[in-house]
C-alpha cells in the first residue's frame, strides 16, 4: 500500500501532500418491536488526497484506488498552485513507517476484537436477546434496539514520507423501550459502545433491564418546572458538558482563524474554579475516542486543556498548531475517506476530585439531580443539553422523577459556577458520537465524575 | 457492475434490485474573509436488496470489481432474515414525474468562480460592516440515481445542486452566528446584494445587547428557526411510526391538528428543492402531497414496505443513501404563505421576541412532540421595532400544542433548500430566560 500511495504524491510542486487510503466494512441490525427493521452489510474503499500550497488547501475524496489518482494529483497540484497565495503553511512532523496493530495492549489479541470474524447469526442473536427483554416488560408499547460494528483500515502517506497504517474497530448496541399512555409517548434509551470487540457487548443485561423500567417511570415524571435551578449532574452529563460546552471551544480551528476569539480564548485565562481540570486524552485504552495516530499521521497525545481552572493549552491540527505556535496535540480526525480531516476532541473528561455524591446531595436544599443526556448542542459559548430525566432534591433527599429537563447557558458562566467536583469518574462510549462540519457521528469518549453547578437556566413547562 | 449483480442473481434464483447512487461535490470554503480551500468529494455506491424464499436481504458497496461479494452478503442477510418476510415485490417501471432538478449553468460554475464570488461577498460586507469576518461555504452538487430491478423497473435522474452557506462571528458583548444560506440551484446569476443586506441587518441586530424576563410572551419564529419547531412534524407523518403505533398522529387523519392558518406540503417535486426527483428512493412515481390542510391531519407518507405492514399503498416517499435501506421520509417540507408582512407584525408588537435560530434540536422526545430549544439567534422587540439581541433563552413544550396556536403567517415563503416555509407568530409561548 504504502508504494501506491508514494507513487500518487511523490514530487508534487507544492508545499505539503498527503494521502489517506481506507477499506471499511460494517455491520448493522435493527429491531423496532417484534420486527426485524434492518439488517445490513457494506463494505467501502475510498481515499481522500489533499495538497496545500502558499496557504491553501486543494482537497478530493474517491472512491476508486487505481493509477487514475496520479494524474489527478498532478491536476490538484496545478490547481492549488494557481490559487492567490495567503500566509500559513503546516506543521512538519518528519518521516515516520509504522503498521499499528488492532490490539491497543499487548495483552489484547486482535482475533478476539475484530468483528468480522462473528457470524452473523451470533450478532442478531445478541440484539434479538436484549431487544426481547425490552419487550417482555409490561408496559412498553414498542422498541428499537440496534446493532453495529465498524472494521476500518486506513494507511496514510505525507509528503515527509511519513506513513501509518491502522486498523480500527468499533463495537456497540443501543436500545430505546417506548413507553405509551394514551397520547402520552415516553422513550427512554441507552447504549454501550467501546473498541472492544463483539465479547464485550455480553452481558449487559442489567442495562437492558434498566432501560424498560425508567421508560414506564417516565409516564409517571411530571415535566420539571422551568426557571434557574441549582443541580448535580451525573457522570455522563457532565461528561457531555465538557465536550460539548467547553470542549469544541478548545479546539483551535476556529480560534485560529479570527482574533476577537482567540483574544477570549487567551492561554492563561481563569475558565474556572481550583477544582477544574478537563483533558482531552486519545492515548486511553478501550474508549471510543481512542487512537495512536490521527489522520494527519500526528502521534496521540493527552492535552491538559484546563488545569486547576486557568485555559493552558487546546487542540490542534498541523495548520492551527503552526499558525498559533502552539505544539500539535494529534487531534485532526476525519470521519472517513469522504472528508478532509478537521480538529476533533478524542476521549475528554473532567478530572475527578474528593467530594462524595451523598456530601453533594445534603448540602443541597432544594435543587435537581439530573441523569443522562439524550444530545447537547453549542453555538460558541451557549449550550443547550437535553437531560434523561432528574430527580428532585428536597432537603439533602432524591424524592420525585421530573422529566422533559433541558439545561441551557453561557459556558464561561456555567464553568465559574460549579461548586463541586466528585469523586467518581465514569468514561462512556455508546454508539453515536460528535457531530462537527457534517462529520457525524465521530467515535469519541467522554466523561466526569458527578458536578454540582449553582444555577442554571432549565427549560420544561 | 448492475447487470453482472441482476444477471447473477436471477442465475441464483433470487429477486433483486439495485440502487445505484454517483455524488460529485464541489465545495469552496472561505475561513474569516479568506479563500480556505476547495474540494471535490467522489462517490459512488450501490445497494443491493434482494428477496430470496419470501425473506428480505441487503448489502452495500463501493467496490466495483466485486459484484459476487455484494450478492454473497445479501443473501447471507436474506438466509440470516428468518423472522422478516417480505411482504412486498419489486415494482415494475414506472413514470417518472416531471420535476425541474437539473439546470447546465449550475454544472458550469467553476471552483474559480465561486471563489470571486465569494471574493465580491467578503469586500462588500467589509465595507458595510467593519470588522465582520465571514466563513463561506459554496457546495454544487451533481447527484445521479438509478434504479433497476427484476421486475423490469430501469429508471434515473440526475439532480444538480448548489447552496451558499455563510456565516459571520460577532464578537462583542459575548458571542453571536449570524448566519445566511442561499438556494442557487435554479442556475440564476449570484446576486450579491440581497444576500449582503440581509447579513448587515442581521449583523445591527447582533450588535447590542437586550434582555427579556421568563415568562410568556409572543414570539416570531423567523422560517430558519421554524424548521425546529416541524422536525417533530416530520415524523409524526413518517409511516414507519404509523406502523410502530409511536406518532401521536396515529388514528388522527381527520382531526385539526395544528392551526387553521397552517397549510403544510410535502412536495417532492418543487422546482430545483434539495429533496426533489421525478421518482422515490424505489422508483415509485413523485407527487405533491398535503399533510395538513388548513391544520387538519391528512395522512402518512410510505414506501413499499411500510405500506404493505399498514395495509395501504406507497405514497412514493422512500428516502435513503446508497447503503442503507430504504425508509419514508419526508421530501421537501412546504407551507402556504399567508398575509402577513413582516414589518406590520413586528409594528403591531409591544414587547416579543423574534427568533432566528435554535440549537438543540433533535435531542428532546421528538416523537412526543417534544421541543426543548435555545434561541441562540433571538432578538427582543420593543415597541414594535428590534432593539436588541437576547441570550440564554429557552423554549420548551409540545411542538404540536405550539404550532396550534400560529395566530399569523408571513406573507412570503423562504427558500432554505429543503423547507420553503414563511414566519409565524406564536401570540404567547412561554419562555424561560436568566432574567
Amino acid at each position: 500500500m504504502k508504494a501506491f500511495l508514494k507513487n500518487v504524491i511523490d514530487g508534487l510542486a507544492v508545499d505539503y501532500a498527503d494521502i489517506r487510503a481506507e477499506e471499511v466494512e460494517r455491520t448493522g441490525i435493527l429491531y423496532r418491536g417484534r420486527d426485524l427493521d434492518e439488517m445490513e452489510r457494506s463494505f467501502e474503499r475510498g481515499g481522500c488526497l489533499r495538497v496545500f500550497h502558499k496557504g491553501n488547501w486543494v482537497v478530493s475524496t474517491f472512491n476508486v484506488l487505481d493509477d487514475s489518482l496520479v494524474e489527478l494529483a498532478e491536476e490538484m497540484a496545478a490547481r492549488v498552485g494557481k490559487l492567490p497565495s495567503a500566509p500559513g503553511m503546516v506543521a512538519s512532523l518528519g518521516p515516520h513507517d509504522e503498521t499499528v496493530p488492532l490490539a491497543l495492549t499487548p495483552e489484547s489479541d486482535a482475533e478476539t476484537i475484530d468483528p468480522r470474524a462473528v457470524p452473523l447469526a451470533e450478532k442478531h442473536a445478541l440484539i434479538r436477546h436484549y431487544n426481547d427483554i425490552l419487550l417482555a416488560a409490561d408496559g412498553i408499547s414498542t422498541t428499537l434496539s440496534r446493532y453495529q460494528d465498524v472494521h476500518r483500515e486506513v494507511a496514510f502517506l505525507s509528503s515527509e514520507d511519513r506513513y501509518v497504517n491502522q486498523r480500527f474497530v468499533d463495537t456497540g448496541f443501543s436500545c430505546t423501550a417506548v413507553a405509551k399512555d394514551g397520547t402520552d409517548i415516553q422513550t427512554y434509551s441507552d447504549s454501550f459502545g467501546k473498541p472492544l470487540g463483539f465479547a464485550a457487548l455480553r452481558n449487559r443485561e442489567p442495562v437492558v433491564e434498566r432501560i424498560a423500567r425508567v421508560a414506564l417511570d417516565l409516564l409517571q415524571a411530571e415535566p420539571v418546572e422551568a426557571g434557574t435551578w441549582p443541580v448535580i449532574i451525573d457522570p455522563l452529563l457532565a461528561g457531555v458538558f465538557a465536550h460539548e460546552a467547553f470542549g469544541h471551544l478548545s479546539e483551535a480551528d476556529q480560534v485560529a482563524e479570527n482574533e476577537q476569539l482567540r483574544e477570549l480564548m487567551k492561554l492563561g485565562s481563569r475558565f474556572g474554579v481550583d477544582e477544574l481540570t478537563i483533558v482531552d486524552d486519545a492515548t486511553m485504552f478501550g474508549e471510543r475516542g481512542s487512537y495512536r495516530y490521527d489522520d494527519e499521521g500526528a502521534s496521540a497525545e493527552r492535552t491538559e486543556l484546563i488545569r486547576h481552572g486557568i485555559l493552558v493549552e487546546r487542540l490542534h491540527n498541523r495548520q492551527t498548531a503552526q499558525q498559533m505556535n502552539e505544539p500539535p496535540t494529534g487531534n485532526a480526525r476525519a470521519l472517513s475517506y469522504r472528508f478532509p480531516p478537521i480538529v476533533r476532541m478524542s476521549n475528554t473528561y473532567i478530572e475527578p476530585r474528593s467530594r462524595q455524591l451523598d456530601d453533594m446531595l445534603e448540602s443541597m436544599e432544594r435543587g435537581l439531580y439530573v441523569v443522562g443526556s439524550r444530545g447537547g448542542m453549542t453555538e460558541l459559548e451557549s449550550f443547550t443539553f437535553a437531560a434523561k430525566y432528574a430527580r428532585l432534591v428536597e432537603h439533602g433527599r432524591l424524592t420525585k422523577m421530573v422529566r422533559n429537563v433541558t439545561l441551557s447557558g453561557n459556558v464561561f458562566e456555567t464553568m465559574k459556577n460549579i461548586d463541586m467536583i466528585g469523586d467518581d469518574l465514569t468514561m462512556f462510549g455508546g454508539i453515536g458520537g460528535c457531530g462537527k462540519e457534517g462529520q457525524s457521528p465521530l467515535p469519541v469518549g467522554l466523561g466526569a465524575p458527578h458536578i454540582s453547578i449553582k444555577g442554571i437556566v432549565i427549560g420544561g413547562r | 457492475m448492475v447487470d453482472e449483480i441482476l444477471a447473477l442473481a436471477h442465475r441464483r434464483g433470487v429477486e433483486a434490485e439495485v440502487y445505484s447512487s454517483e455524488v460529485d461535490r464541489t465545495l469552496v470554503e472561505f475561513r474569516s474573509g479568506r479563500h480556505h480551500s476547495q474540494e471535490t468529494r467522489l462517490v459512488s455506491g450501490y445497494g443491493l436488496r434482494v428477496i430470496k424464499d419470501g425473506r428480505l436481504g441487503f448489502a452495500a458497496s463501493t467496490n466495483q470489481d466485486r459484484p459476487d461479494q455484494l450478492l454473497d452478503a445479501a443473501i447471507a442477510v436474506a438466509e440470516e432474515s428468518k423472522d422478516r418476510r417480505a411482504v412486498f415485490e419489486f415494482p415494475p417501471q414506472q413514470d417518472l414525474a416531471p420535476v425541474h432538478i437539473f439546470e447546465n449553468r449550475v454544472m458550469l460554475v467553476s471552483p474559480d468562480r465561486m471563489a470571486e464570488w465569494g471574493k465580491d461577498l467578503v469586500s462588500a460586507l467589509k465595507a458595510r460592516v467593519p470588522g465582520l469576518k465571514l466563513d463561506l461555504s459554496f457546495v454544487r452538487t451533481y447527484r445521479e440515481m438509478r434504479i433497476r430491478n427484476s421486475s423490469g423497473m430501469d429508471l434515473g435522474f440526475e439532480r444538480a445542486e448548489f447552496e451558499l452557506d455563510a456565516s459571520g462571528l460577532i464578537v462583542g458583548d459575548g458571542l453571536t452566528w449570524i448566519f445566511e444560506y442561499l438556494n442557487l440551484s435554479d442556475g440564476r446569476p449570484f446576486n450579491i446584494e440581497p444576500l449582503a443586506d440581509r447579513l448587515e441587518q442581521k449583523a445591527l441586530w447582533a450588535q447590542k445587547k437586550a434582555s427579556l424576563p421568563s415568562g410568556e410572551w409572543p414570539v416570531i419564529v423567523m422560517p430558519t428557526a421554524l424548521t425546529a419547531l416541524l422536525l417533530p412534524v416530520t415524523l409524526g407523518v413518517d409511516g414507519k411510526n404509523r406502523e410502530k403505533k409511536t406518532s401521536p398522529l396515529v388514528e388522527r387523519e381527520g382531526e385539526s391538528v395544528v392551526a387553521e392558518t397552517l397549510s403544510i406540503h410535502d412536495n417532492p417535486v418543487r422546482s430545483h428543492g434539495m429533496m426533489s426527483s421525478p421518482v422515490d428512493a424505489e422508483g415509485m412515481t413523485r407527487q405533491k402531497r398535503t399533510l395538513f390542510t388548513r391544520g387538519v391531519f391528512n395522512g402518512f407518507l410510505y414506501d413499499i414496505r411500510t405500506a404493505a405492514a399498514c395495509g395501504t399503498e406507497t405514497t412514493a416517499s422512500a428516502d435513503r443513501p446508497w447503503n442503507r435501506l430504504p425508509q419514508p421520509s419526508v421530501s421537501n417540507i412546504e407551507i402556504d404563505p399567508g398575509d402577513r408582512n413582516l414589518d406590520y407584525v413586528l409594528a403591531e408588537t409591544k414587547q416579543g421576541l423574534v427568533v432566528d435560530g435554535f440549537i438543540g434540536e433533535g435531542q428532546s422526545n421528538l416523537l412526543a412532540g417534544e421541543v426543548a430549544l435555545n434561541a441562540s439567534s433571538a432578538f427582543k422587540i420593543e415597541d414594535g421595532a428590534i432593539s436588541g439581541r437576547v441570550k440564554d433563552i429557552m423554549i420548551a413544550g409540545n411542538s404540536y400544542e405550539m404550532l396550534s396556536t400560529v395566530d399569523a403567517v408571513g406573507d412570503r415563503q423562504r427558500d432554505l433548500g429543503r423547507w420553503f416555509i414563511p414566519f409565524v407568530r406564536l401570540p404567547s409561548l412561554r419562555i424561560a430566560s436568566r432574567e
